[in-house]
């Protein structure tokens, strides 16, 4: 029993992870560009999250509604005037510009808001579980988190596959000449494909900001773990990403299980793995 | 407002404040100027100069601790006995507070304390987490500067530098309590509760929870205690339903940790989803401060930590007269936060550098400073602290006492004394209550 509840549980963590992942694959995908400013994105959220709760005395589920339209549209505009330039010099220079995102996020956050650490809060619901026996509680937050994600991937997933929008992204990310000759506007693709990254990282960072706490230097902690998953999925497949954040998660608790020490380092022993034997991950066909 | 709104607001005013401080300094010396020209008729001229150091994390993670620095430092620099300077061998001396931030960074640390010995410190003090006291104190102890360090586990100070069982540093001190109070504390709280006495103990993969792992388990055994090790998990896991589920199975009543503090929200958030609901949780590292608890919420109620200064001890500053009290009192007025225990020990470094180089002949003489230090016994805002019976040399113990987070009714959380064991001088003011009924 305590084997089901360790797989059960990394599952739901999966959610999580995966909702990280979500914003990194697609900004990779579509636009080769690696945001290492993901993780600082997903505190400031929280942050923002915090303060339209106390602000507007609404529950931390509605403060996700605000913070996620706002982040889109901080997405594109991010992506339009700040990302595009580098791009236009050099795919390297997206990691600089990016990196230096996340330490002024980092900073502007510390000089905003000071170290101490913060929660969102849920209420009743924080401590609140369904008990199926004495071994296995499922808690409500995490199935929220986890339901939230499936829900995204997949409406993405769909997006992406069917509306005429969705199609012009996977273009742009295919080939952009041809993009750009059959009349795809690329610049506003990839302001959208930002949009929608941000909006993603908007729901991680209040998912994690109900799940424990967060301060103004958490955010590159959380990064790995996102890489991880998107790696293990395959750059570009949000399938792919949902499955490795699944996969990511259960390592991590099962290795727990056989040792506490072994947990964290499972999940890096898995994606080294696979890695190797699948280097372009498990669902490799990228936004298809 | 909300009351968290309050706090956030509290909070931004602070972060302008600190950054104004940054100016002020300047301003500051130059009233001092102003000062000293107004008394300089009056009284007997200073001739020289004495330079004191202080570091500590003001930005970074660790920030939490220094939140009262600024005040505690404005007090000093307007107590009678920095302001006239100090008295030294029949010569006095101007009196000069240099502040530095470590940013929770130890090269930075490091860094900042080579600034202060270059700029001619006569003595540094240093507080919070090994990560300055540290780099600090190793530093000085090279240079031959006198050092005084606080809030820092004595044993992660004096072994984390590589000293050996009755080795003695020869420039670097310190006060603070180790494993022994942690258990001389946290012992006789368990004892009061009606348990089956097994212990959940919750020590990551890091310097303190090998300590914790190393030191503290065996206490717990000879006390009679049944331990469970959840394993050397490593800082920043996301999921502890396996810890969660073997403390439940071996049914431990009783919880101990040492963890980093999103951790500890983590896995105490997981525990109350889980069922996971020791009888007494007494807690370690965090919850330390009243900014800590916002962000756990009610799940803090009466869970228990340890306690080195409050306001109900019955301290008096050697420098300002003030009471601890009063000190706190002045502390909520002035910034409108809540107190904390880092208020009373960094009120204490610069009551020890008072007492130090006055009794000395030459306050310049290093080795007669530390030498100074090292047998220091006298008794301020922190109690009585005597470095001649520590544990090691250069060491001063303090005693801290048991205590429980509350609803407050100024605060959302309020630090209630419920176990005085080891301090009898700090009077109880409220039962031990159990964490989960």
């Amino acid at each position: 029993m305590v084997w089901v509840n360790a797989i059960v549980q990394g599952i739901l963590l999966g959610g999580l992870y995966a909702l990280f992942a979500c914003g990194l694959s697609l900004m990779f995908g579509v636009m080769r560009v690696v945001n290492l400013a993901h993780g600082d994105l997903a505190v400031l959220a929280a942050y923002l999250a915090l303060a339209v709760i106390t602000g507007l005395h609404v529950p931390v589920l509605w403060s996700a509604l605000v913070v996620a339209p706002l982040f889109g549209v901080v997405g594109y505009a991010v992506q339009r005037f700040v990302i595009q330039r580098s791009l236009d010099v050099s795919p390297l220079t997206t990691l600089l510009v990016t990196f230096g995102l996340s330490i002024v996020i980092q900073n502007v956050l510390l000089e905003g808001v000071s170290a101490n650490s913060r929660s969102l809060p849920t209420g009743w619901l924080a401590s609140a579980s369904f008990q199926v026996n004495s071994q296995l509680s499922i808690a409500y937050e995490s199935v929220i988190v986890f339901s939230v994600a499936v829900v995204v991937l997949s409406s993405l997933q769909l997006f992406l596959s069917r509306a005429r929008l969705g199609r012009q992204v996977r273009a742009a990310a295919d080939d952009l000449e041809a993009a750009s000759i059959v009349g795809v506007n690329v610049r506003h693709v990839y302001g959208i494909a930002a949009a929608i990254a941000f909006a993603t990282v908007a729901l991680a960072g209040v998912a994690f900001g109900m799940y424990s706490s967060f301060d103004p230097a958490a955010g590159p902690q959380r990064l790995i773990f996102a890489f991880e998953a998107v790696v293990i999925g395959g750059v570009g497949s949000l399938w792919g990403t949902l499955l490795g954040g699944m996969i990511l998660g259960v390592a991590q608790v099962l290795g727990a299980q056989v040792d506490s020490s072994f947990g964290v380092l499972a999940g890096h022993l898995v994606f080294l793995v696979l890695l190797a034997l699948r280097p372009n991950g498990l669902i490799p066909a990228r936004l298809a | 407002m909300t009351e968290l709104e309050n706090r956030l607001y509290r909070e931004i005013t602070r972060r302008t404040l600190l950054k104004a401080a940054g100016a002020s300094a300047l301003s500051l010396s130059a009233a001092a100027l102003l000062d000293a020209c107004d008394i300089r008729g009056t009284s007997n001229a200073n001739t020289g100069k004495i330079t004191i150091g202080y570091v500590s994390p003001q930005t970074g993670e660790a920030a939490g601790f220094a939140t009262g620095d600024n005040y505690v430092i404005n007090g000093i620099r307007g107590a009678s006995a920095y302001k006239s300077g100090f008295k030294a061998g029949g010569k006095g001396y101007d009196v000069e507070i240099i502040v530095k931030d470590s940013q929770s960074n130890p090269t930075r640390a490091a860094a900042v304390t080579q600034e202060l010995i270059n700029s001619g410190a006569d003595i540094v003090l240093c507080a919070s987490t090994p990560e300055v006291t540290n780099p600090v104190a190793t530093l000085c102890e090279a240079s031959g500067v006198p050092c005084v360090a606080t809030i820092v586990p004595w044993e992660a100070w004096y072994f984390g530098r590589g000293a050996k069982p009755g080795d003695a540093f020869k420039f670097t001190t310190m006060f603070f309590f180790g494993l022994h109070e942690f258990a001389g504390c946290f012992f006789p709280m368990w004892a009061k509760m009606n348990t089956n006495k097994v212990v959940a103990e919750m020590y990551p993969n890091d310097p303190d929870g090998a300590a914790f792992r190393t030191n503290f388990i065996p206490l717990v055994k000879a006390a009679g205690y049944t331990s469970i090790d959840g394993g050397a998990y490593a800082d920043g896991t996301t999921d502890y339903s396996s810890m969660i589920n073997t403390f439940k199975n071996k049914n431990a009543q009783l919880y101990s940790n040492v963890p980093l503090p999103p951790d500890f929200n983590t896995f105490w958030k997981q525990a109350a989803q889980q069922g996971f609901k020791p009888k007494l949780a007494t807690v370690a590292k965090v919850l330390l401060f009243p900014a800590d608890t916002t962000a756990l919420g009610d799940l803090v109620i009466n869970i228990a930590t340890d306690c080195w200064w409050s306001p109900y001890h019955p301290y008096t500053s050697t420098l300002t007269g003030q009471t601890a009290k009063q000190l706190a009192d002045g502390f909520e007025q002035s910034t409108g936060q809540q107190w904390l225990s880092s208020l009373g020990s960094v009120h204490s470094l610069f009551e020890i550098a008072h007492e130090a180089l006055t009794n000395v002949d030459n306050p310049h003489d290093k080795t007669a400073v530390a030498g100074k230090l090292k047998t220091l016994s006298y008794t301020g805002i922190s109690g009585p602290l005597d470095w001649t019976k520590g544990p090691m040399p250069g060491i001063a113990i303090q005693q801290p006492v048991g205590v429980q987070w509350r609803k407050g009714s100024k605060y959302p959380y309020s630090m209630v004394v419920v176990d005085n064991s080891l301090n009898k001088d700090v009077p109880t003011n409220g039962d031990l209550q159990p964490t989960n009924a």
